[in-house]
């Protein structure tokens, strides 16, 4: 055994790395800085196929074009809704941390969110100006809409279904599965099926509503309802995985205080309410975190159903991305496009990495 | 069962069978003939009781269409990403969770970085990417760039840490090799949290649009789940109602059972991966 040439521990270690490093540095960190680089060009999807030299270093223009516009001005009251809300939302931070009844992250958190409420719908073309790209700010809109819908959605309809399923008898496992099995399938077949549920002619939805006397709506393609039908599909999709989150928090509650509580007659709704929520407050951060991580990203919804309409009703940011690039061509602004969504994506990664931590 | 359970049971059956009826409606529309469908898609109670029935849609799938090769091409996807993510994440998981090695940390920093950048960034430098490498409309164009998965790393990590150190230890002084005590003592230990992350990751490839639609553009090279979205768009004009709902039925088998026969690994990859990644 002596003479054999034995590897030292650190030779093992980086020779046991050597495929996880290599996959990593190629597909994922590569790729991360060459799109801030392909950002930075003027970059046709064709022209560059066909000659490699025919991209154009333009510094930032690109988030220029997609972001800003002429004559861009800044005024208090140019979404007053929004920027109220924003205002709002800083003076709770203040006030409920002076109170001590946010921890200083939380506070801090709700405050930057607030802040940007406040600072970013104030931003609008003034006199004789206009945004570069009319329909970029439009798709980060509806593309939130949706987070502010089907992250509650999904939230609320999760918590209370596990809070309900919380109990190890073989009935609520059976019924704990037929919640959770839509979760395991595809974009495609989500769209699939929901797009003839909410078909006028021959969906079940009409149908019924037919029956009952009612006149079906053109869900998918009346400007009204097509996004409450994609946020209604993607609830039914996506309601398993935070269900299950919920499940694993409410084990970790002690069966104690639920008896504690019965004798102070909390039962039922009280004792969701009072002891339920309280002791879940974490695990819901966690699952709305990563719900609106998750949906911040949606594209097969409404790239199969609705493709963006009507009317751009329905477009969000990674369906724009897609097509900018694939579609126009224009890779340099996709990519620009795609960075924005990274800053996003990954300020809310840090939230999560946070959060999730807090506890420990 | 006392009484209260035994109504709470009977109250949630019924969201429950209304969560379950797209799936049902969908089942029930691909044994129902095309030229009924093509008339009224609510023949027996809404349509959700097969009647008039027929095996003809999955007899037309299997006689022609591309809908068995894309189900294949899904297989070969699926199996081949989840082979090469277990066999990165483990090995990769197994260093960093008990061997010690300079810039160890670095590297443990650089995986959560990698944590936060989403698909959705990168997907477009990667096709270019793959472009100069003439690489799209292949296997491994669409299983490669999946199998950087830090998340696998970390579940790999946290659960080679859980084991104990004596059973290594031994095998270390009697001059075992790592690489040896990797294959033959920690993988056969490691088999439950392989599980779990096979199947998340099968589920994954299996399910994922994005990439497959960015750099497969050949129609041989479609997956299930891009297939059956190229058919759906115009599923009442050409290919008939029925048969775009047994392509939908047949896409989503696999995952199905898959999922009915491991579901405790399943909620429990669900668990991890939710709230760690």
């Amino acid at each position: 055994m002596a003479s054999r040439s034995r590897l030292t521990q650190t030779q093992a270690a980086w020779l046991m790395l050597a495929p996880f490093l290599a996959t990593y540095a190629l597909f994922l960190i590569y790729p991360f800085f060459r799109g801030i680089w392909i950002s930075l060009h003027d970059w046709n999807l064709l022209a560059v196929a066909f000659n490699p030299d025919a991209k154009e270093f333009v510094g930032i223009r690109n988030y220029e074009r997609v972001m800003w516009g002429k004559n861009i001005t800044w005024s208090l009251f140019n979404a007053p809704v929004w920027q109220a809300l924003g205002l709002i939302g800083l003076g709770l931070s203040v006030f409920l941390r002076r109170m001590n009844r946010l921890s200083r992250f939380n506070a801090i958190a709700l405050a930057i969110v607030s802040a940007l409420l406040v600072f970013l719908p104030g931003f609008h073309p003034g006199e004789g100006g206009r945004w570069y790209d009319r329909r970029f700010w439009p798709t980060v809109g509806n593309t939130l809409t949706f987070v502010a819908f089907a992250v509650p959605g999904v939230t609320i309809s999760a918590l209370l279904l596990a809070a309900a399923l919380n109990r190890e008898t073989r009935a609520m496992s059976i019924l704990r599965t037929l919640f959770f099995i839509s979760q395991v399938l595809s974009v495609t077949v989500v769209t699939l099926i929901w797009q003839i549920m909410f078909s006028p002619r021959q969906g079940l939805i009409a149908n019924i509503t037919e029956t009952f006397g009612g006149t079906p709506i053109n869900w998918l393609t009346d400007q009204q309802f097509a996004m409450a039908a994609i946020v209604i599909a993607t609830v039914w999709w996506s309601l398993g995985i935070a269900m299950i989150l919920f499940l694993a928090g409410l084990q970790d509650i002690s069966q104690d205080i639920y008896e504690a509580a019965v004798l102070d007659n909390a039962k039922g709704v009280r004792a969701f309410w009072y002891i339920t929520l309280p002791n879940l407050t974490r695990t819901i951060s966690v699952v709305v975190i990563l719900q609106i991580i998750l949906h911040f990203q949606v594209f097969g919804q409404p790239h199969l159903m609705t493709q963006g309409g009507p009317n751009d009703a329905t477009q969000v940011l990674v369906r724009y991305i897609y097509q900018t690039g694939f579609r126009d061509s224009e890779l340099g602004r996709a990519s620009a496009m795609a960075v924005f969504l990274f800053l996003i994506m990954g300020s809310f990664s840090i939230i999560q990495f946070v959060v999730g931590r807090e506890k420990d | 069962m006392n009484r209260s359970s035994y109504w709470l049971v009977l109250g949630l059956s019924i969201p429950a069978f209304i969560w379950l009826v797209p799936t049902l409606w969908m089942v029930s529309l691909s044994f129902q003939p095309n030229e009924v469908l093509a008339r009224t898609t609510s023949s027996t109670f809404f349509g959700l009781i097969p009647l008039p029935f027929t095996w003809d849609n999955y007899a037309a799938l299997f006689s022609f269409g591309q809908t068995p090769w894309w189900f294949l091409n899904s297989v070969i996807v699926a199996v081949g990403m989840t082979l090469g993510v277990l066999f990165v994440s483990t090995t990769a998981g197994y260093v960093l969770a008990r061997m010690e090695f300079p810039f160890k940390r670095t590297i443990m920093v650089m995986c959560l970085i990698g944590l936060m950048v989403p698909e959705q960034a990168v997907f477009i430098p990667l096709y270019t990417m793959f472009a100069d490498f003439g690489w799209h409309n292949s296997y491994h164009a669409l299983i490669l760039p999946r199998m950087a998965v830090p998340i696998g790393v970390f579940l790999m990590m946290q659960f080679f840490r859980a084991i104990p150190k004596d059973i290594e230890e031994a095998a270390r002084l009697d001059g075992v090799t790592w690489l040896r005590i990797f294959w033959y003592v920690m993988l056969p230990l490691a088999r439950p949290a392989m599980m779990t992350l096979a199947i998340l990751t099968f589920l994954y490839a299996w399910n994922d649009y994005l990439w497959p639609l960015v750099s497969a553009q050949q129609r041989e090279y479609f997956t299930i789940t891009l297939g059956l979205a190229s058919i759906q768009s115009n599923f009442a004009q050409s290919e008939g109602l029925g048969r775009v709902m047994a392509s939908g039925v047949i896409a989503s088998l696999p995952v199905v059972i898959l999922f009915l026969i491991f579901q405790r690994y399943v909620v429990q990859a669900m668990t991890v991966g939710g709230s760690k990644g």
